[in-house]
């Protein structure tokens, strides 16, 4: 077969191949082996050993063979083998080398090896760290393997049913009947790739998928020590390691996301960093179930309880990492979401939802059968516990996890409610709206429980004490928060409710920390991350509630508030300005001014637009600060499009963000319609009007000086001296040259002022007389009111708050998980704190 | 029953309250004709671009708005007025529409449109969402 065709490439895709079913083959290897492993430990320890043997020598082949997936798939995308349908169909010649890792996550093979790779490293870990736990982890973690193995098998059985799809896949293959393909030489035909997203064609896009696809990866790993304690029915040896990967699990899940988010606001132009778009949603989901099992697993660890809620927590987090995998990448989502992947068709439909019926019903029917062993307390928690606020609070988190994955899943459970009301429902149509109105009531209670619950001991706490500390904070955060309100006009009482819980949780972790913990940094962990969540939820209020377009003199939508009628709503979203070029436009405290773009006709397709915002003194009318943005667009990025596609540029100050990007744009490469004007200078001194400025034409010169003009016997070259000066008063010296070759024809070479747009060219020499001659001075200078850009300016104040909180989050996670790590190295197991300084002991 | 049970049942039934209470939230897929029965009133509405007439957006006129007609899934054709921006990229070839809107008058005021772009490979777009 491969004869048949000339200029393929098709052993790079024979290796990835071979090691797809290789690796395949290992994890289903390991994974036996393991298993056999664990039947064996009580009864043939020595056999039991040989199977662990092999089992860890399947799972390392496994490994290797994953990483050579990876290597082959770059090989080809990065020498542009356009036979491979997935290089030809997420590539191009012309992208740049550093995105050509992006090209991995946009497709869906790219994104299942991505997952694979982190859990083959990730299993190495384990391997190496799970001791006793070992053989049922990485039955479980090589199982895994084996599932996610599957979606790259790309195998058919009979003609309807295919399982999976390989990433090796040949262009030929994947369209089987086109007419080009009967062709030998179809390779000459297949000139260049589709080409990568340009939305993709970001640094952020780079680090943020591994990143994100890293944190579902670590999912994995509590919910396999779940599994495995379950299976051995062993409640105490699985708490430290599943703590210290929840943690792990909890930043980088929550870095991934704040990363996302962080590539929407510099990338996307949806206007901000979250849109409560449903893939995002898919991500935050099991970032809140991992987050509430930690507590849990933290209660349980302190006090013997929770155990249960604690197993269904995590084993949920994982099971949830499937559905929104379900969710995003099978097009269920298609009219809802702004980058829910279009669908892979039935195929991939129906293998997630077997894996995730799979997963459920391994997970329901070993807590069922475990249901009655599973350790519980029988007395009941005081009141004034830490545990008891704790698990209240997890439960709130666990609450808003079902609130949004509700929401979210609207397109899935829709066919039901038209089965049983007839009626085709649709999402909201104020989507941010719809979440926000719930969640700002999770984020009040959440933000005020992390600030008491830390005040609070296991068991009981002497309430004399905690009312005492409790109160000084709550003064000092109202105090906190009144000055904020004030300053940053926030009257909505929802929100005057959240900004006093943030602030709560704010002072309460600064003090406790300062106060009761005297600063110890290894303690410090829970008390940094909560306060990096406060942070957080402060940033939001903050940058949300008072963004606003200052591209309209309007306060803007705030936080998708209902205005009374639709049309008051819509009159409230005329958020774009025209900016015609040179035309200073009033913005908020600042003037804008479209001054150019970068565009060099046919040479790139990414286009910079320059605009300069100033901002002017009321009195002295001096410029008091001026500075340049650059918000560029593809304009028709792939030469049959219509339209742009934006990225935002950002100012960034302290305290606020100017946002600004362009909507729409006049396309140069199509409407360049200007013409030259002719216009007669009769003698030196004479003037030619321009748009925004003036030409004085000085006389004739013999003297050619231009690197364009190669002089040659026979030429007469002569130029027009010229001055042209602009609306700021700058001259710049043009000088177009008139050439006639040997006397026949007559060539010009052109002089330009690009910043002006202007273009000039010196048309005839018409003599008059012995010494006089007129110039023909040909202009052709765009017209500015044809050359504009349409701009949507935002301000997100304090927004860097935000972003601290993230960083000072994900801090405090690993404060934690230091603290934890320090302590295993000391080899004491019946330890049983972990980063609280009032846990009690672990009840045997 | 134990604290944390009354505690959980609280939460639950809470959770449950607010869950149906903003149930209303949600839309419907209407055509341009039944969202017509409540002018005023917004709904998503599933349509396709009409080719023939195309798109009319004057920048220098107003920069947040444009027009162009729509048949809907029963057939009916409609103007749409966008008024929420400039025309999307590739709105003139997408295969379908979801737009979010109300109907008052002769006209479908719109403030998001949803696209379905017709290559495989090419992700849905949406524009106009409020921000």
């Amino acid at each position: 077969m491969a004869a048949e065709f000339i200029g393929e490439h098709l052993l790079p895709g024979q290796i990835g191949y071979f090691c797809v079913i290789l690796s395949f083959v290992a994890a289903l290897f390991s994974s036996f082996c393991y298993l056999r492993a664990v039947n064996t430990e009580q009864t043939d320890p020595v056999n039991s050993q040989s199977w662990l043997t092999m089992a860890r020598w399947g799972f390392g082949t496994h490994t290797i063979g994953i990483i050579s997936i990876f290597i082959s798939l770059y090989y080809v995308i990065a020498n542009h083998l356009f036979e491979y349908h997935y290089a030809w169909s997420h590539s191009s010649y012309d992208l740049p080398v550093k995105y050509l890792l992006s090209c991995f996550w946009e497709g869906q093979e790219g994104s299942f090896m991505l997952w694979m790779f982190w859990h083959s490293i990730l299993g190495l870990v384990v391997m190496r760290t799970a001791k006793s736990f070992e053989t049922r982890t990485m039955s479980i973690i090589a199982m895994m393997q084996v599932i996610l193995g599957t979606m790259l098998l790309g195998l058919y059985i009979g003609q309807d049913i295919k399982i999976g799809s390989t990433p090796f896949l040949l262009l030929r293959h994947a369209m089987q009947g086109a007419p080009i393909f009967s062709m030998p030489n179809y390779m000459t035909f297949v000139k260049d790739g589709n080409g990568l997203n340009v939305s993709l064609q970001n640094y952020w896009m780079v680090i943020h998928p591994p990143v994100l696809f890293l944190g579902f990866a670590l999912s994995l790993i509590p919910f396999a020590y779940c599994i495995a304690a379950l299976w051995k029915g062993d409640y105490k040896t699985f708490i430290k390691p599943t703590i210290a990967w929840s943690l792990i699990g909890g930043a980088v899940l929550g870095t991934g996301i704040m990363m996302g988010g962080r590539w929407a606001y510099e990338s996307l132009n949806f206007g901000g960093y979250w849109a409560w778009d449903p893939v995002e949603n898919a991500s935050l989901v099991p970032w809140l179930t991992l987050v509430a099992g930690l507590h849990t697993l933290i209660v349980y660890k302190s006090t013997g309880r929770a155990l249960t809620i604690t197993i269904i927590f995590l084993l949920l987090t994982h099971l949830l990492v499937w559905y929104s995998t379900f969710l995003t990448r099978t097009g269920i989502l298609g009219k809802t979401s702004v980058h829910a992947f279009t669908g892979d068709g039935q195929a991939l439909y129906y293998h997630l939802l077997i894996v995730i019926g799979f997963l459920l019903l391994l997970s329901v029917a070993l807590l069922a059968i475990r249901w009655k062993s599973l350790p519980k307390i029988k007395t009941e928690e005081a009141t004034l516990s830490r545990e008891f606020w704790m698990f209240i609070g997890s439960a709130v988190i666990f609450i808003s996890a079902v609130m949004i994955i509700f929401s979210t899943s609207q397109p899935v459970w829709a066919p039901l409610y038209k089965l049983i009301k007839k009626k085709d429902l649709a999402p909201p149509i104020d989507v941010i709206k719809h979440y926000n109105d719930t969640q700002v009531w999770i984020a009040i209670v959440i933000g005020f429980l992390a600030g008491i619950t830390m005040y609070m001991k296991y068991k009981n706490t002497e309430a004399k004490k905690l009312w005492k500390h409790l109160a000084i904070v709550a003064v000092l955060s109202g105090v906190l928060a009144l000055a904020i309100a004030l300053g940053q006009h926030i009257t909505t009482w929802q929100y005057c409710f959240m900004l006093y819980s943030a602030c709560f949780s704010i002072v309460g972790s600064i003090a406790y920390g300062i106060s009761i913990q005297k600063g110890k940094f290894k303690n410090l962990g829970p008390v940094t991350a909560h306060l990096g969540f406060a942070l957080v939820l402060l940033g939001i209020l903050l940058s949300s509630y008072n963004k606003h377009a200052i591209s309209f003199n309007s306060m803007g939508v705030r936080f998708g508030f209902d205005k009374g009628s639709e049309e008051k709503n819509i009159a409230e979203n005329r958020e774009n300005e025209l900016l015609s070029l040179g035309r200073k436009v009033a913005m908020g405290d600042y003037y804008a001014t479209y001054i150019g773009d970068s565009s060099v006709p046919g040479k790139d397709k990414r286009v910079y637009y320059k605009v300069k915002f100033q901002k002017i003194d009321s009195t002295t009318k001096k410029v008091k600060e001026e500075f340049m943005l650059y918000p560029d667009a593809f304009i028709n990025p792939k030469g049959n499009e219509s339209g742009l596609s934006a990225n935002p540029d950002t100012k960034h100050y302290l305290t606020e963000d100017i946002y600004t990007f362009i909507s729409s744009a006049t396309d140069k490469g199509k409407s360049d319609t200007s013409t030259y004007r002719s216009h007669i200078a009769q003698k030196p001194g004479d003037t030619i009007y321009l748009n925004e400025g003036f030409m004085i034409f000085n006389g004739f010169s013999k003297d050619v000086q231009d690197k364009r003009y190669q002089p040659s016997d026979g030429d007469i070259a002569v130029t027009a001296k010229l001055t042209v000066y602009d609306k700021f008063g700058a001259a710049h010296e043009l000088a177009p040259i008139y050439i006639v070759k040997n006397k026949e024809y007559v060539s010009y070479i052109e002089d330009t002022v690009r910043d002006m747009d202007l273009y000039t060219r010196l048309g005839n020499i018409i003599v008059k007389s012995q010494d006089s001659a007129y110039a023909e001075i040909m202009v052709r200078q765009t017209n500015p009111l044809d050359d504009f850009i349409v701009l949507k300016a935002l301000v997100f104040p304090y927004i860097n708050t935000l972003w601290a909180g993230v960083i000072i989050m994900v801090f405090g996670f690993f404060i934690s998980l230091g603290k934890l790590l320090a302590r295993r190295h000391k080899n004491s197991p019946a330890d049983p704190v972990l980063a609280y300084d009032n846990g009690d002991e672990l009840p045997e | 029953m134990k604290k944390t049970h009354v505690a959980l049942l609280v939460l639950v039934v809470v959770a449950i309250s607010v869950i149906s209470a903003t149930f209303l939230d949600f839309s419907t897929y209407e055509t341009f004709g039944s969202a017509s029965k409540e002018p005023g009133k917004s709904f998503h509405v599933i349509g396709f671009f009409d080719k023939a007439k195309g798109i009319q957006y004057d920048a220098k006129t107003d920069p947040n708005q444009f027009t162009f007609y729509a048949k809907d899934k029963s057939g009916a054709m409609t103007k749409v007025v966008f008024t929420n921006g400039a025309p999307p990229r590739d709105i003139d070839k997408s295969e379908q529409l979801v737009m979010k809107g109300y109907v008052k008058g002769d006209v479908f005021y719109c403030s998001g449109i949803q696209m379905k772009c017709p290559s495989k490979y090419k992700k849905d777009m949406v524009v106009g969402e409020k921000v």
